[in-house]
C-alpha cells in the first residue's frame, strides 16, 4: 500500500503541469459557455501524453492521474477516453474519441475521429461517416455534438464490452475527480474573498461545513479513481464511477449556492466546472446504472 | 503506487485471522454485545492475555514494552482484524493505541513500571476522564479541579460518557490545575481510590459503555500526575497523532454491509432499491478505507498527518451512516432480535460522529486547516 506517485509518474506530471500552464486561466473577456483550445489537444498528442498509460513504468494510473491534472483547467479537451479507453480498443482507432450512448447528444461528438457506440448492452467502436456528426448547443460546459443518423457497426463481444465500459468508468471517475478540485478552488477563493455581514463568507461555520463535507467527497473520489485506475477491476471501476456521480450532484449545487448570482454569470468560471460534472451525471445511465454494476461486481 | 498488499503484508493478516479463527468462541456473538459489559470485559482479559502470548497483542510496540517495533502497517493490519471481528480486545484497544505510548512518551519510571506491563500483558483496562456535562466539544472550559495539598492533589469533579469506567482499573483523567484555559493537567486515578462513584448511563450504544464518574475529595499523589503541570493539551494532541485515524470502523461497516446484503439474497429481497442504497453504502466504506490507508502510509513514510485525518474520520462516518441507513430500511428484524453481529455493529456505528470528538468540529478543522477559510470570530 503506498499511495505515493513514484519517481516517473512525478516526471510525468510536472512535464504536464508545465504544458497546461498556459491553459491555466480563461481569457478576461470570456462569456461562452464553454472553452476550448484545439493547441492544448495538439501539445498533448505531440508531448505524448496520450500512450503514458501504455508505458509499463507509468501505467493507466499515471494516465489516470494526468486526466484528473488536465479536467482543473478551465479549458476542456478530450482527454480522458484518449488516455484510458483508447489502449482497450483494439486494433487502429484514431483519436480523438466520443461516446454516443443510446443515441443521445455527447461530449466531443463533433470533432471525434472514432465513436463509442452505446446501446443498451451493446457496445461498439466505428468511425463516423463524413457529414453524419453536428455540433449543438447545449447548457454543458463541453462542446456537444450528436448524430444525424445512426452509423452502422458491429456489437463487441461482451467481455470486450464489458472492458470498454469498465474504462470509461474509470476515465469518467477520473475527470470527475479533477472538475470537483477545480469547482471547490473557485468556491474557496471566492468564499475567502466576498464579503456580507461585515466578513468574508467563508467564515460562516454553515459555509465551512458544507465545504468541508465537499472537500472530503472530492478527495474520495481522487483516491478511488486511481485505486480503479491501478486495479483494473470491474468492482472498483463501478465504485469510483458511482462516487463521482454521487459527488457530483451534491458538490454542483452547494458550491452555485456559494457562489450566488456571480456563479451564474457565463464570466465566472465555475460552470466550466460545474457545468461539466452536470453532463458526467447522465453518463452510464447515472448513478443506477453505476449501482448496478456494483452490484453485479461485488456483490455477487 | 500501489494498492495492494507486500507479502510480509499479508502473512501478517493470515496469522491475525487465524488466531481469530481459534481463540474466539464458539458463541462469541452472543458475547460481543458490548464492548464495556462485565462479559466483554472479562472475555477481553483471557483474550489479550492469549493475544499477548502469541505476540500480537502489542507488536508495534517497543521491544523494551513487551513489542517488537513492527511497523504502522502492521499495528493497522492488527487493528483493522480485530475491529472487523468485533473487538474483542474490549477497552483494552485504547491502552494498545494510545495510552501504552502516551505513557512510554510522557511517563515517569515509576508510571511506566507500574502501568505499562500490564497493558502489555493485556490484563487492565483503563477509561478516559475528558468529557464533562458542560465540557464536550468544547473540552477547554472542563471544570474537574485537582487542588494542590503538600504533596497530593484533591480531585473534585464529575466526569461523563466515561466508556469502560465501570470495568476500568484506571482512569486517565483531564483536571484543572489553575485558572485559564491552558492550566489542565493529566492525572493517574486508580478507579479504586476512594471518592470516586461510577454510576452506568443506560443507552443506546449497549451495556456497560457509557458512565458518570464523580470524583469527591479524591486524594492522589502528587506522582500521579502525567507530564508537567498544565501539559495536558501537549499530551493529548501527542496521544491523538498517536492514535492517528482511530478505530478502522470501514472494516466492521463494509463486512456488515456485507452481512445484510447476504441475508437479503438469501430471502430474495434484495431488490433494486436495496441493491442501490448497498452500491452507494459501498462506495462510503472504500472511501473511508482508502482515506485511512493514505493516513497509515504517511505514518509510516514519517509525515504528520494534519486535517488529513479530519477528512479521513468524516467519510468513516459517511461510511457508518450508509451502513447503518441501509440495515434499518432494509433489514430491521435484525435490531429487534434478529442478528447480534449488526445490532453490536449498529451500536457501535452509530456513535462514530459523536465519540472522539464531534464530526462537526472536524468539519471546522477540515475548512480552517485545509481549505484555510478564514476562522469563524467568536
Amino acid at each position: 500500500m503506498d499511495f505515493a506517485p513514484n519517481a516517473d509518474q512525478i516526471a510525468l506530471n510536472s512535464a504536464l503541469d508545465k504544458l497546461a500552464s498556459k491553459f491555466k486561466s480563461a481569457p478576461t473577456e470570456f462569456r461562452q459557455f464553454t472553452l476550448t483550445d484545439a493547441e492544448l489537444r495538439r501539445e498533448l498528442e505531440q508531448g505524448g501524453f496520450f500512450d503514458a498509460a501504455q508505458i509499463p513504468e507509468l501505467g493507466p494510473v499515471s494516465a489516470a492521474m494526468l486526466v484528473e491534472r488536465l479536467a482543473r483547467l478551465p479549458y476542456t479537451a478530450e482527454v480522458a477516453l484518449s488516455m484510458l479507453v483508447h489502449p482497450h480498443l483494439g486494433g487502429d482507432w484514431a483519436r480523438p474519441l466520443a461516446i454516443v450512448e443510446n443515441g443521445r447528444p455527447g461530449r466531443f461528438v463533433a470533432e471525434a475521429a472514432t465513436l463509442i457506440m452505446l446501446d443498451g448492452d451493446q457496445v461498439g467502436i466505428c468511425a463516423p461517416e463524413p457529414d453524419s456528426v453536428e455540433a449543438v448547443d447545449s447548457l454543458f460546459a463541453y462542446p456537444m455534438g450528436r448524430l444525424k443518423q445512426p452509423p452502422r457497426y458491429q456489437p463487441l463481444p461482451a467481455a470486450d464490452a464489458d472492458n470498454i465500459r469498465k474504462w470509461i468508468r474509470i476515465a469518467l471517475a477520473a475527470e470527475a475527480a479533477g472538475l470537483l478540485q477545480a469547482a471547490l478552488d473557485a468556491a474557496t477563493e471566492h468564499l475567502s474573498i466576498r464579503k456580507q455581514f461585515g466578513r468574508p463568507l467563508g467564515s460562516f461555520q454553515a459555509v465551512q461545513h458544507r465545504m468541508a463535507e465537499c472537500t472530503v467527497l472530492a478527495r474520495g473520489v481522487r483516491l478511488l479513481a486511481i485505486k480503479a485506475a491501478w486495479t483494473g477491476a470491474a468492482g472498483d471501476a463501478a465504485i469510483a464511477a458511482l462516487h463521482a456521480q454521487e459527488s457530483a450532484a451534491r458538490v454542483v449545487y452547494d458550491l452555485h449556492q456559494f457562489v450566488g448570482a456571480m456563479g451564474m454569470t457565463l464570466e465566472f468560471p465555475m460552470h466550466l466546472w460545474t457545468y461539466r460534472l452536470k453532463a458526467l451525471l447522465s453518463e452510464l445511465n447515472g448513478r443506477g446504472g453505476q449501482a448496478q454494476a456494483v452490484a453485479v461486481h461485488c456483490f455477487q | 503506487m500501489e494498492f495492494d498488499w507486500n507479502q510480509a503484508q499479508q502473512e501478517f493478516r493470515t496469522t491475525v485471522q487465524n488466531f481469530l479463527a481459534t481463540h474466539l468462541p464458539e458463541n462469541w456473538e452472543s458475547i460481543a454485545h458490548g464492548p464495556g459489559s462485565a462479559s466483554q470485559s472479562e472475555f477481553s482479559k483471557q483474550f489479550c492475555a492469549q493475544l499477548a502470548a502469541a505476540g500480537l497483542l502489542v507488536p508495534h510496540w517497543p521491544e523494551q514494552w513487551g513489542g517488537r517495533n513492527a511497523d504502522a502497517w502492521s499495528a493497522f493490519i492488527l487493528a483493522e482484524e480485530m475491529w472487523a471481528a468485533g473487538e474483542p480486545r474490549g477497552g483494552q484497544y485504547m491502552n494498545v493505541n494510545w495510552i501504552g505510548p502516551t505513557l512510554m512518551r510522557f511517563g515517569t519510571p515509576e508510571q511506566q513500571e507500574r502501568y505499562i506491563p500490564p497493558m502489555a500483558q493485556g490484563q487492565t483496562l483503563w477509561c478516559q476522564g475528558f468529557s464533562e456535562p458542560e465540557a464536550g466539544s468544547d473540552l477547554a472550559s472542563l471544570r474537574t479541579k485537582a487542588q494542590r495539598e503538600g504533596d497530593r492533589f484533591c480531585i473534585n469533579g464529575q466526569k461523563i460518557w466515561t466508556s469502560y469506567a465501570g470495568e476500568a482499573e484506571t482512569c486517565f483523567l483531564l483536571a484543572r490545575t489553575g485558572t485559564g484555559k491552558k492550566s489542565i493537567s493529566i492525572f493517574l486515578v486508580p478507579m479504586d481510590t476512594p471518592g470516586i462513584t461510577v454510576v452506568e448511563i443506560p443507552s443506546l450504544i449497549g451495556e456497560g459503555d457509557i458512565h458518570e464518574v464523580f470524583f469527591e475529595n479524591v486524594m492522589v499523589p502528587a506522582s500521579a500526575m502525567l507530564g508537567e503541570e498544565g501539559q495536558a493539551w501537549d499530551i493529548v494532541r501527542t496521544a491523538l497523532s498517536l492514535e492517528r485515524v482511530g478505530i478502522p470502523r470501514f472494516a466492521l461497516a463494509s463486512r456488515m454491509l456485507r452481512r445484510a446484503i447476504n441475508l437479503l439474497q438469501q430471502q430474495l429481497r434484495f431488490h433494486q432499491g436495496a441493491m442501490e442504497q448497498a452500491a452507494r453504502a459501498q462506495a462510503a466504506c472504500e472511501a473511508a478505507r482508502l482515506f485511512s490507508y493514505e493516513i497509515i502510509d504517511q505514518r509510516q513514510k514519517g509525515i504528520i498527518a494534519g486535517p488529513e485525518a479530519s477528512v479521513a474520520r468524516v467519510a468513516t462516518v459517511n461510511a457508518e451512516r450508509s451502513v447503518a441507513e441501509f440495515v434499518v430500511e432494509h433489514l430491521p428484524e435484525t435490531l429487534a432480535g434478529g442478528d447480534p453481529l449488526l445490532l453490536a455493529h449498529h451500536q457501535r456505528g452509530i456513535v462514530a460522529g459523536i465519540a472522539s470528538g464531534a464530526a462537526e468540529i472536524q468539519l471546522n478543522l477540515i475548512a480552517t486547516q485545509l481549505l484555510q477559510l478564514p476562522r469563524e470570530p467568536r
